[in-house]
C-alpha cells in the first residue's frame, strides 16, 4: 500500500489505485454518485501518474465535501462554497502541485456563486469538479440552485419560483478556458474529461450532473436525457448557445463544450 | 520668536495635494533629526470636502496630536474657519491669496500667498502645496537646499516632476521676506540615517516583510488599504512575494489559508466591516489549525459607519468572532513602532502555534505617520526567521497511522507537513477529525481535540511579555489604554509627572491570551483607575472585569468618530488631581 515511499518520483514506477485508498470508507448513501467521482478522480491521478503527495484535493461543505477524507493525498476540507478560494491559494503558493477543488450545486452554485465568476476570469491552474445533483442533499432535500424552475421539495412545497443556474454558460460567459460537462454513471468518459481538466493550463472546470438516490433524480433520468458532443466549439459564442439551449430541452449534452 | 517644539496644520479641499505637502514637509523635520508625528483627517469623498494634516515636531518622541496649532496653512476660507478655534495669538497663517484679508482677524501674523498668479507659470500641474512648501519653510528659517533634496526624493520616481516643483518651491520661499519662527536654531544633532517616517500601515508591512511574509492577500478598505497598496510595489520588486486581490473578503481568507496551508507565510488586512465577512473562515483557521496573520483596521461602526474616522469598537468583536470555542490569538499594538514589532510576534505566534493571530489597529494608528528608528525597534522582538517553525520536512512509515501522517497528534508542540512531502498526506480538516485529519463524531476524539487547540492560550501566555507600565510606582492615578489611546495618555501622563505630579499608565497590549495574574496584581496594587478608551460601551473594561473581576469605574470614553488630543487627556488628568 505504501509503495510510494520507494519509488516516488513520476515515471519511474506507476501508482496503482489503491496507493490512493484510504482505510476510512465513504458514508455516502449506497448507489450515491460521488463513489463514481471518488473513484474516477483517484483512477484519473493513477493514468496521470501523479503521486499521491503531489496532490492536494479541496472541497467545501456537503455530502460531496467528504471526498477528500476518503482519498489518500493531501485533502483541505474547508467552509460551505469556499473551495476554490483554497485551492487557487494553494496552487498559487506551490505551483508544483496538483491542485483538484471539488464543489457541490449548493456548495459552488449557492454559497460560493462569486468565487466561481472570479475563478473563472482569474484562470488559476486548478481544476474544478462540481457534483450537479440538483438538490441540497446533506441537509435533506431542499430545492437548489440547479433545480428546475417548478421543483416541489420541502423549502418550495409548491414549487420553487428560480430558474436555474446554468453554469456552463456562466463559466463561458466569465472566460473560464476549459468548460466540460460530465455525468457521473459514464465512468469511463469522466475519467477521461478529468485527465484533461487536470492536464489543462489553467482553470479547467467540469460540471458533473449525478443522481441523489435520496432526494433527487435518480440514473434513468440521465441516461435518457444525456448525449455526447462530437467535439468541442471552437467558438465560445456557439458553446454558449449550446449551454443556453441544453438548459431549455432538458437535454443535457455531455463533453468538452470549449477549450483553449 | 523662538521655538522647539511646532504643531503645523495643512488644510484645504481633497485633491490639492494636501497629503504629499504634509509628507514632504515631516521629512524635512525627520531629516533635521526632529521627531515628528502626523495625523490625518478626510471625508470619505475623493474631491472637495474639506481634509487636514496636521504635523506635530518636537525634539521629544511626540505619540499623538495637540490642541493648539502654531502654523497654519490655509489652501481655502473652510481651512481658515475650521481651524481659527485652534490658534493662538502667537499662531502664524499662511494662507492662499483667493481668501480675502477681511476674512483673518487682525489679532494674528498671516501673509498672503499669490499661488494663483505663481500658478500660471506651471500650467500643466498645479504646484499649490508646493508654493506653501516653500513658504513656510522661509518662516522657520530653514535652509531651502533641504527641501529640495526631499522634493527630488519624493518625486524619483516621475523626474518630469521635480524641476516643476523645485521651481515652485523657491517661488514660495521668495515671497517670504525673513523668519518669522526661529526653529532650526535649536534643533538636535542626532544621526538621522537611521531614521523613516512611517505609518502604521508601513509599519505592518516592513514587519510582515522581516518576518518573511511570502503571500499577501487583500481586499481594499480603509483604513488599511495603504498596506495593500505598500506590498503591492513591493512584489514588483521582490519575486518571492506574491500579492493577490480577491473578489471579496470570504475569498482573501480562503486564498490565505490554503497558501499557508501549502507553506507560504500568509497574512491579510482588513477593517471591521471586511472581518465580519472572515469570522466563519477564522473558525476554519482555528479548527484546522492553520497559521494566519490577519491585520484588523478599526473605524468607527457598526455596519459602513463612519468609513474615514477613528474608534476602537471591535475588540469584543475580534475576540468572540467565529462559532464555537474557537483558539486565535489578539495583539493590540499601542503605536507605529510597536505596529512593527508586534506584526512581526504575529508571524512568529500562527507558525508555531499553527492558529490564526489578529493585529488590532484602529485608524488613527494605521493611517497616522511617525518617527521610525528601525535599528532601535528591530532590537524590540529578536526572531531568526530563516527558520521555520512546526513544519515536519520528512515522514516515516513508522510514524504513519493508517498509512497517514498524524498531524493532530501532540497537545503542546505543533507539528505539521507541507503538501509535495513524501508520506505526509492528511487531511486539513474543518469538520472535527482525529489525528490524521478524518471526520469523526465520537465523544473522546472531540474531547481530546477541544483540549489541543485550546490548550495553546496557555502555552503562548508564556511567550508573551509583560503588558508595559510607564510612570511613576506609588502613582496617586493609574491611567489604563490599549491601542492609539496610548500616544495622548502617555504623553499627558509624563507631562504631569514633569510638572511634580505621580501618575502612571498601564498599556494592556495582549488581549487573548490575556495576562490576567500580573493585570490583576497590577491593578490591585493601584491607588485610583481611570480607564480610557475610543468607544461607547468600555470595551477594555469588560475585558478587565471578565478577567480580573476589577471593575474600572472611572472612564472617559469618546466615540464621536476622533481620537483624544493630549491637552484634552492633559485637562482630564489635571481634575483629578
Amino acid at each position: 500500500m505504501l509503495k510510494e515511499e520507494k519509488i516516488m518520483e513520476k515515471g519511474e514506477t506507476k501508482f496503482t489505485f489503491n496507493d490512493f485508498a484510504r482505510c476510512e470508507q465513504p458514508n455516502w448513501c449506497p448507489g450515491c454518485g460521488d463513489f463514481a467521482i471518488l473513484a474516477s478522480i483517484k483512477k484519473a491521478l493513477v493514468e496521470l501518474e501523479v503521486a499521491p503527495h503531489q496532490a492536494v484535493l479541496v472541497s467545501g461543505v456537503g455530502c460531496f465535501a467528504k471526498l477528500p477524507y476518503w482519498a489518500r493525498t493531501y485533502g483541505f476540507v474547508g467552509l460551505h462554497g469556499r473551495g476554490l478560494p483554497v485551492a487557487q491559494g494553494i496552487k498559487m503558493a506551490n505551483p508544483q502541485l496538483k491542485v483538484i477543488a471539488f464543489g457541490g450545486d449548493g456548495d459552488g452554485y449557492g454559497e460560493g456563486g462569486n468565487h466561481f465568476l472570479h475563478a473563472c476570469r482569474r484562470n488559476v491552474n486548478i481544476a474544478y469538479f462540481v457534483h450537479n445533483n440538483g438538490v441540497f442533499g446533506l441537509t435533506t432535500g431542499q430545492y437548489s440552485p440547479t433545480s428546475p424552475k417548478g421543483t416541489k421539495s420541502k423549502s418550495s412545497p409548491e414549487g420553487s419560483i428560480e430558474v436555474p443556474i446554468n453554469p456552463l454558460a456562466l463559466a463561458l460567459a466569465e472566460g473560464a478556458t476549459f468548460v466540460a460537462r460530465a455525468y457521473s454513471g459514464h465512468l469511463k468518459e469522466l475519467i477521461e474529461l478529468m485527465k484533461q481538466a487536470i492536464e489543462h493550463p489553467g482553470f479547467a472546470f467540469i460540471d458533473i450532473l449525478m443522481p441523489c438516490v435520496s432526494f433527487g433524480r435518480d440514473l434513468k433520468y440521465y441516461n435518457d436525457k444525456t448525449y455526447y458532443l462530437e467535439k468541442p466549439f471552437t467558438d465560445r459564442g456557439k458553446a454558449v448557445d449550446k449551454a443556453l439551449e441544453c438548459e431549455k430541452e432538458e437535454s443535457y449534452a455531455l463533453g468538452v463544450f470549449y477549450r483553449e | 520668536m523662538e521655538k522647539n517644539s511646532l504643531v503645523i496644520r495643512i488644510g484645504g479641499e481633497a485633491g490639492f495635494g494636501l497629503a504629499a505637502a504634509a509628507d514632504i514637509l515631516a521629512k524635512v523635520f525627520v531629516r533635521l533629526g526632529y521627531h515628528v508625528f502626523s495625523s490625518k483627517e478626510y471625508a470619505s469623498q475623493i474631491r472637495g470636502g474639506h481634509n487636514y494634516h496636521t504635523l506635530r515636531i518636537s525634539p521629544r518622541p511626540v505619540l499623538a496630536d495637540a490642541d493648539k496649532v502654531d502654523i497654519l496653512l490655509a489652501f481655502d476660507k473652510e481651512a481658515l474657519y475650521q481651524h481659527l478655534p485652534h490658534l493662538s495669538a502667537e499662531s502664524l497663517i499662511l494662507y492662499d491669496d483667493k481668501i480675502q484679508k477681511e476674512d483673518i482677524p487682525s489679532s494674528f501674523s498671516s501673509f498672503a500667498l499669490p499661488v494663483q498668479q505663481i500658478g500660471i507659470d506651471f500650467r500643466e500641474k498645479k504646484v499649490d502645496n508646493t508654493i506653501f512648501l516653500g513658504a513656510a519653510i522661509r518662516c522657520l528659517g530653514i535652509d531651502i537646499k533641504i527641501l529640495d533634496e526631499i522634493i527630488t526624493h519624493f518625486f524619483s520616481g516621475k523626474p518630469a516632476h521635480i524641476e516643476r516643483n523645485l521651481h515652485a518651491a523657491k517661488k514660495g520661499y521668495e515671497i517670504i521676506s525673513s523668519t518669522k519662527i526661529s526653529f532650526v536654531s535649536s534643533h538636535p544633532s542626532k544621526n538621522t540615517s537611521s531614521l523613516s517616517f512611517l505609518s502604521g500601515n508601513d509599519a505592518v508591512s516592513l514587519g510582515a516583510l522581516k518576518a518573511g511574509l511570502n503571500f499577501h492577500v487583500q481586499y481594499p478598505m480603509t483604513p488599511v488599504s495603504g498596506i495593500l497598496h505598500y506590498l503591492s510595489i513591493e512584489s514588483t520588486k521582490n519575486k518571492s512575494l506574491k500579492v493577490v486581490q480577491a473578489e471579496d473578503e470570504i475569498a482573501v481568507i480562503n486564498f490565505a489559508l490554503g497558501a499557508s496551508f501549502a507553506g507560504a507565510r500568509a497574512m491579510t488586512a482588513t477593517s471591521g466591516g471586511g472581518f465580519c465577512l472572515m469570522t466563519e473562515s477564522l473558525g476554519l483557521a482555528s479548527m484546522a489549525e492553520i497559521p494566519l496573520v490577519i491585520i484588523e483596521g478599526q473605524r468607527p461602526g457598526p455596519s459602513t459607519g463612519l468609513p474615514t474616522k477613528t474608534e476602537q469598537g471591535d475588540l469584543q468583536f475580534v475576540l468572540h468572532a467565529a462559532p464555537g470555542d474557537a483558539p486565535r490569538v489578539v495583539l493590540a499594538p499601542g503605536d507605529i513602532d510597536e505596529c512593527y514589532t508586534e506584526t512581526k510576534r504575529a508571524f512568529y505566534l500562527a507558525e508555531k502555534y499553527q492558529l490564526p493571530v489578529i493585529v488590532l489597529l484602529d485608524k488613527y494608528q494605521a493611517e497616522s505617520f511617525k518617527t521610525f528608528d528601525l535599528e532601535k525597534e528591530e532590537l524590540s522582538l529578536l526572531l531568526d526567521f530563516s527558520q521555520r517553525w512546526g513544519i515536519k520536512e520528512k515522514v516515516e512509515e513508522k510514524e504513519l497511522l493508517r498509512g497517514m501522517f498524524p498531524r493532530y497528534v501532540d497537545q503542546n508542540s505543533f507539528q505539521r507537513t507541507l503538501p509535495g512531502t513524501k508520506q505526509g498526506m492528511y487531511t486539513c480538516a474543518g469538520d472535527e477529525h482525529d489525528e490524521t485529519g478524518e471526520i469523526i463524531e465520537d465523544r473522546e476524539t472531540r474531547i481530546r481535540m477541544m483540549k489541543r487547540r485550546m490548550g495553546k492560550l496557555n502555552l503562548i501566555k508564556a511567550e508573551l511579555p509583560s503588558n508595559q507600565i510607564y510612570g511613576s510606582e506609588n502613582a496617586e492615578l493609574t491611567v489604563v489604554v490599549w491601542g492609539s489611546t496610548k500616544g495622548a495618555a502617555l504623553e499627558a501622563v509624563e507631562k504631569l509627572n514633569r510638572e511634580g505630579k505621580k501618575f502612571n499608565l498601564l498599556q494592556i497590549k495582549y488581549m487573548c491570551p490575556f495576562l490576567e495574574e500580573q493585570t490583576q496584581k497590577f491593578l490591585h496594587q493601584a491607588k485610583n483607575l481611570l480607564l480610557i478608551e475610543n468607544n461607547y460601551s468600555a470595551q477594555l473594561g469588560s475585558l478587565i472585569r471578565e478577567q480580573t473581576g476589577v471593575e474600572i469605574k472611572d472612564k472617559i470614553l469618546r466615540y464621536d468618530g476622533k481620537t483624544f488630543t493630549v491637552d484634552e487627556i492633559y485637562e482630564e488628568l489635571k481634575k483629578r488631581c
